[in-house]
């Protein structure tokens, strides 16, 4: 081993001290630290290479390391932002969701006492909806509700929070609220949904019902919007576009509501219906003509109960999907029963109410043939009765329903006429062939000169269009006098007598039917099972 | 840097027996700029051929990670020995053997004889 010259040993001195340098830049994490190998190319700049050559795979590794975990971490956070929003936000306008209402009006309530007062909760219900997504499909649907979160968002403050709790129901979270602040908000909030929107190339009205429930210490969110759902559908019963406070009243009135929905789902299954028929009279000579069919409930405790007293929970709760069923069935079988035993060939009708929810289901129309087909019962005896008020708003799907039972044979009467709008457009329309007069024309009509008049006008109009009126609450013979004088065909009410169970009708048609002039026979057109000579009509023309 | 910087650094030349010569200046740097002329020359030499390439590496100062990664890329050699003499060249040589992964046969020799004959002689792979 040779001796290297002092000289050298004084370079390599300096290259290893500039080495252990190196060494200490790179392990304090300055991965850039290079230092350059000296021309002697020895074993100190073999050692110095090798360094640099892993700092230099060290740094590049670190840095693909790092971009990688930024870009991991960008992307968590993306999918929790996705997350969240999938979780408390509705997908559909962009509005909070139930959990995110329920979370902000609970904290809002927390805070009230802190800030500036409580919080009041808004629900709200548009009015209307059902008909449009029904006649114009769930895209136009959707795109009206989009318009009515914008309208919302832009009728509240920034503080306020503006919800969809599903369907076509709203909610508005007015934090720190006066009652006159919210009376505003809920005022603007119909004005703006007052206005038409414009959804797609369709162009459609719906109003709301507002309910409110002001917030007070300890009632939980839930609570409140409970409340506040109670008092909505409080303002919905009293007519669209009403806005009601909630009062604890209401509670209780909905609690019951919801007792009578349990019972009558249990009162559909367990046979608790009964029908009752009232005769539909001939005002020449008093042969009936037939009957309406009218669902009792037989309550168990609280005895025979009428459609009004469990008819509107039954329609709020889907239930009257069922009861019209069992309605249709009974009717018709019992209408197929008398032909076949009673009337023989004589002209009769089957008059059966049908709910507005029916009437817009898709199957409606095939249903009903295929449950006249099941009971052999003949289509021309059914006649299905719709409200003015069902009409409003008619859709497409409607009137392709009516068009389809018609053409089957079965009639369609406009009910409560005079009670509502009264259009003379609806007895212009192609698939109605009976008017029913409402009682409160007839109620004064032997001694209000005015309402004489309204009655003649009304009748004189039924016959310009070719159809049949039946005139509903008549109860004196004086009434039955005089619309039979204004050229009145039919008549329905106490006068003939109350609603009466099957067998007891069963009696009162053999009679009627018995009676001089009583077997009102008629041709019947082929095809179709409709009389073609029925009264006050030409072709196309049908009895009550 | 120059054509002629370039030039000076390294030399390439097809040598009886059919093989590459490339010859780097001692104390040269090898950066990717020089590693990728050096593979273009030997491309144009190889003239569409794959030819065994004899890389002299002695006395070269150091390798950057450019130039390393420059030679892990396919060109015209069939397989290339690496000829060097130093614990530099031995680093530089078995480090980038390491850390890539070579595109063709590739060892590290100290001696030219035994270099050529894996390279072209009767030891040579087939």
């Amino acid at each position: 081993m040779t001796t290297p010259p002092p000289e050298a040993s004084d370079d390599a001195d300096t290259r290893l001290d500039q080495l252990v340098g190196l060494v200490v830049a790179l392990a304090s994490g300055n991965l850039g630290a290079r230092m350059e190998p000296s021309p002697a190319n020895d074993r100190i700049d073999a050692v110095t290479v090798g360094l640099t050559m892993l700092a230099e795979e060290l740094q590049v590794l670190t840095e693909d390391m790092e971009l990688r975990v930024a870009e991991r971490t960008r992307q968590v956070a993306d999918a929790h932002r996705q997350l969240e929003r999938l979780a408390l936000y509705d997908q559909l306008t962009g509005l909070a969701n139930r959990t995110l209402l329920t979370a902000r009006l609970d904290r809002a309530v927390a805070r009230a006492e802190r800030r500036g007062g409580p919080p009041a909760v808004l629900v709200l219900d548009l009015d209307g909806f059902k008909v449009v997504n029904d006649s114009f499909g769930h895209g136009v649907g959707d795109l009206l509700l989009i318009e009515v979160a914008d309208r919302l968002r832009g009728i509240v403050r920034d503080i306020d929070t503006v919800a969809r709790l599903g369907g076509d129901e709203f909610a508005v979270v007015i934090s720190h609220a006066t009652l006159d602040q919210v009376v505003e908000v809920a005022t603007r909030i119909q004005q703006a949904l007052a206005r038409p929107v414009q959804a797609g190339a369709q162009q459609c009205w719906v109003g709301t019902s507002i309910g409110i429930r002001l917030a007070e210490p300890n009632l939980s969110a839930e609570t409140l919007l409970r409340d506040a759902d109670t008092a909505m559908y409080v303002a919905k019963g009293r007519g669209r576009g009403g806005i009601e406070f909630f009062e604890s009243a209401m509670h209780a009135t909905a609690l019951r509501r919801v007792r009578v929905a349990e019972e009558l789902r249990a009162a559909i299954a367990d046979g608790q219906l009964q029908m009752r028929y009232q005769p539909i009279v001939e005002l020449s000579g008093g042969r009936i003509a037939g009957v309406e069919a009218l669902v009792r409930w037989q309550h168990p405790v609280r005895g025979l109960l009428t459609p009004d007293q469990f008819i509107s929970v039954a329609e709020d709760t889907g239930l009257v999907v069922p009861l019209d069923a069992w309605v249709l069935d009974t009717a018709i079988a019992q209408a197929a029963k008398w032909r076949s035993t009673v009337l023989g060939t004589s002209d009769f009708g089957m008059h059966v109410n049908i709910s507005p929810l029916e009437l817009r289901s898709p199957a409606f129309a095939d249903d009903v043939l295929e449950r006249l087909g099941r009971s052999g019962a003949v289509a021309g005896d059914l006649m299905l009765e719709v409200t003015e008020t069902q009409l409003m708003g008619e859709d497409a799907q409607t009137a392709r329903a009516l068009e389809k039972l018609r053409a089957a044979g079965v009639g369609v009467a406009i009910d409560d006429f005079g009670s509502g709008y009264s259009s003379m457009g609806y007895m212009r329309r192609q698939f109605v062939d009976v008017i029913k007069i409402d009682r409160s024309l007839i109620a004064e009509l032997d001694s209000d000169p005015q309402q004489h008049r309204v009655a003649a006008a009304i009748l004189g109009l039924v016959d310009a269009f070719g159809l049949t009126a039946v005139a509903e609450g008549v109860e004196t013979p004086a009434q039955a006098a005089r619309l039979h004088a204004l050229g009145c065909r039919f008549g329905q009410g106490f006068l003939w007598g109350r609603p009466v169970r099957a067998r007891t009708m069963t009696d009162l048609l053999r009679r009627s039917i018995d009676a001089p002039g009583g077997r009102v026979q008629r041709p019947v057109r082929p095809g179709t099972g409709r009389s073609s000579t029925m009264p006050g009509s030409s072709a196309g023309g049908r009895g009550p | 840097m120059e054509d002629a910087e370039r030039e000076r650094a390294v030399t390439l030349r097809v040598e009886h027996g059919g093989y590459v010569r490339c010859d780097w200046r001692r104390g040269t740097r090898i950066t990717g700029e020089l590693a990728r002329a050096a593979i273009k020359r030997l491309d144009e030499l190889a003239d569409g051929r794959k030819r065994p390439l004899l890389v002299d590496m002695r006395g070269t100062a150091s390798l950057t990670r450019e130039g390393r990664q420059a030679f892990a890329e396919e060109c015209s050699a069939s397989r290339i020995a690496l000829l060097g003499e130093s614990a530099v060249d031995r680093v530089i040589a078995n480090f980038t053997l390491s850390v890539i992964v070579m595109a063709m046969p590739t060892r590290y020799f100290t001696s030219e004889p035994a270099a050529l004959a894996w390279l072209i002689g009767d030891d040579a792979p087939a």
